[in-house]
């Protein structure tokens, strides 16, 4: 595969690393990295957080915004991104590099942590702007940063987020409006995110266990990944860890936060991403699911692959290791499966010892050393918002 | 300078301060006015926003062939500022929220309610920021262009709350245009991508307005939709 879109940068950090090295190891090895929810709040329920460590940040790496949680979450990326957007601006120019960032939350923890202070949480140093609290709060500053400078957009669509991003990002290449673009997504925890899935009966009192036949919900978590993508060229390919090949984006058209039975729009994204990446069914090696844990988005989402795929094709759920970082999800995913694809083996899905032998997938549950050439992932969310991504191996 | 073609197929507006778009070029008000948004049906209306109902309201205006539902651009500054009060509101009184105001809290939720109305499987997406204007025209054109079929872009936004001391502005206002790619008819229009710094914030409310009366006229005009990138802006231009 050698055409679509080059990703010549990727990374990522969350409660497995602060940096993608660390992150991917602990994935790969399968490690648990989920806490006591009391390491970020106290909640009159249980629960579970993948709470990231705080990175330290070095006076020159510091941004030219206000320091709220999802800006410090959004930086631990973007440090590692910078040697290869420094690359993507020596070949087509700052002004032809643009960035698009995705979040589902944005600035919500800084607004909470203001205006409904929580004893446990330090009230922030600086005086509440409302300009912190909206999803772009960071994004002129981390252009600024890596020294872009062209078209700059925001998205928010829930946890469809980071994949619409990415799709607005293939759309700005192919019409010529960039050459290169970051394509960046980050949610930090917040008190608002845990109470609301909580309240719709979605949050897992224990650590998610997708495809299970006990899963009971959702791990939140948080986490930002960062992707470069180019317009395809032989230099590019060069510096290509692997190829966006296709993507497709759906909805649900059911139900504003329940799926719809048959995964329908999941059904639609996947099968556009599969036209888009000129690819059949059958050379999919792996579907990296949205996973969530929930009763309901694991069955639809696994009757979705089953139409789609027609065999037994390897599942992986990364929320079991990652938490549901939410708008940054898909990413977060992709970016494990582009690692994936260059080690050429599948990440567990943790907990997942007693499959739901009603849901009929094949759920990947200890590392996998496998074949592996291309990869669907999918971040499905709220509103019935679907989108699916295939990213493939170099040729 | 960078340019992009667009078809536009039907346009509406609305503000609840001024009866349509012409009342807002003259700076006639009228008694605050909420958006009646029929598209929405009993059960779907409970919990909505007023950014929803504005959403909602532009867009069941708009000129849809149901047999070909157009993929659809939200646009929106805030999002759903007002529910973000509510919730924040929720935890000083009892630290816990309501799940419906939480389901409709995401930027999205015009774009599901939309989709679940209409039956629409289309894809949609949502662009914010303070530069959501721009960026949601820029977005709904590429992605005309790109699927070759029409899209939506519904602009609109609520007053931001005083707890959060943001922006004053009292209108809920939103417009919402019918784009097509070249190969479709309707009014021809251009955007470009405008050197030039633009640091001033743009009355959104005018631009909506004026942009709405151009689009459904044979004048010709450009409208500054604001920044769209660092020492740019993005202009829709109807020559």
């Amino acid at each position: 595969m050698t055409s679509g879109h080059a990703i010549t940068g990727a990374a990522l950090s969350n409660c497995l690393g602060t940096d993608s090295r660390t992150a991917f190891e602990s994935a790969f090895a399968g490690t648990d990295a989920f806490s006591p929810s009391t390491a970020f709040s106290d909640f009159p329920f249980a629960t579970s957080l993948g709470v990231m460590p705080m990175p330290t940040i070095a006076d020159e790496d510091r941004l030219a915004c206000t320091p709220t949680r999802l800006a410090s979450v959004a930086l631990a990326s973007v440090r590692q991104l910078r040697p290869a957007v420094r690359g993507a601006v020596e070949r087509w120019g700052a002004h032809r590099v643009a960035y698009i960032f995705a979040s589902s939350t944005g600035g919500l923890e800084e607004t909470e942590r203001s205006l409904a202070p929580d004893p446990r949480i330090p009230i922030s140093g600086t005086r509440y702007r409302y300009e912190d609290h909206a999803i772009d709060a960071t994004t002129a500053a981390i252009a600024q940063m890596l020294g872009i400078g062209g078209v700059q957009l925001a998205i928010s669509t829930a946890c469809s987020s980071s994949f619409k991003a990415l799709a607005s990002a293939t759309r700005l290449i192919d019409r010529g409006l960039a050459d290169a673009v970051v394509v960046g997504s980050a949610d930090s925890l917040c008190r608002t995110t845990v109470f609301g899935f909580h309240s719709l009966g979605l949050l897992a009192p224990t650590p998610t266990q997708p495809f299970s036949r006990d899963r009971c919900g959702i791990t939140l978590g948080e986490g930002s990944a960062y992707v470069l993508i180019e317009r395809s060229t032989e230099v590019t390919k060069r510096h290509a860890l692997a190829w966006v090949a296709g993507v497709g984006a759906a909805s649900d058209a059911f139900h504003h936060t329940s799926p719809h039975p048959e995964g329908i729009g999941g059904q639609l994204s996947m099968r556009q991403a599969l036209d888009r990446a000129g690819l059949t069914p059958n050379q999919i090696d792996c579907v990296s699911a949205h996973g969530t844990g929930t009763k309901l988005n694991d069955a639809a989402e696994a009757v979705a692959v089953q139409r789609v795929f027609e065999r037994q094709v390897p599942v992986t759920a990364t929320k079991s290791l990652t938490g549901h970082t939410l708008g940054s999800a898909g990413l977060t995913s992709l970016v494990l499966a582009v690692e994936s694809l260059r080690r050429q083996e599948i990440t567990p899905t943790l907990r997942a010892t007693h499959v739901d032998e009603t849901v009929g997938v094949a759920v990947v549950v200890r590392r996998t050393p496998t074949r592996l050439e291309n990869v669907m992932i999918n971040a499905f969310g709220f509103g019935g918002s679907n989108a699916s991504v295939v990213v493939s191996r170099l040729a | 300078m960078t340019t992009v073609g667009v078809q536009i197929l039907g346009a509406s507006f609305y503000s609840t301060q001024h009866a349509s778009a012409e009342d807002v070029v003259a700076g006639r008000l009228r008694t605050v006015t909420a958006p009646a948004f029929p598209l929405l049906v009993a059960r779907a209306r409970r919990f909505t926003s007023l950014a929803t109902q504005l959403h909602m309201e532009v867009c069941g205006a708009l000129p849809i062939d149901a047999a070909h539902p157009p993929l659809t651009v939200f646009a929106t500054c805030h999002g759903e500022i007002q529910t973000a009060e509510l919730l924040i509101a929720d935890f000083r009184a009892n630290a816990m929220v309501s799940s419906a105001r939480f389901a409709l809290s995401v930027h999205n939720s015009p774009s599901g309610l939309y989709s679940v109305a209409t039956g629409s499987h289309a894809a949609s997406t949502t662009i914010t920021g303070g530069n959501a204007l721009a960026a949601g025209w820029l977005e709904a054109a590429v992605t005309a262009i790109d699927a070759g079929h029409t899209v939506i872009l519904s602009v609109a936004d609520e007053p931001v709350p005083a707890v959060f001391e943001g922006p004053t502005q009292t209108a809920g206002m939103g417009a919402a245009f019918l784009l097509g790619p070249a190969s479709h008819g309707g009014r021809r229009a251009e955007l470009a991508i405008t050197p030039g710094a633009h640091s001033a914030e743009i009355d959104t409310l005018h631009v909506l307005a004026r942009a709405a009366l151009l689009a459904t006229s044979e004048g010709t005009g450009t409208v500054s939709l604001g920044h769209i990138q660092p020492g740019a802006t993005l202009e829709l231009r109807f020559t």
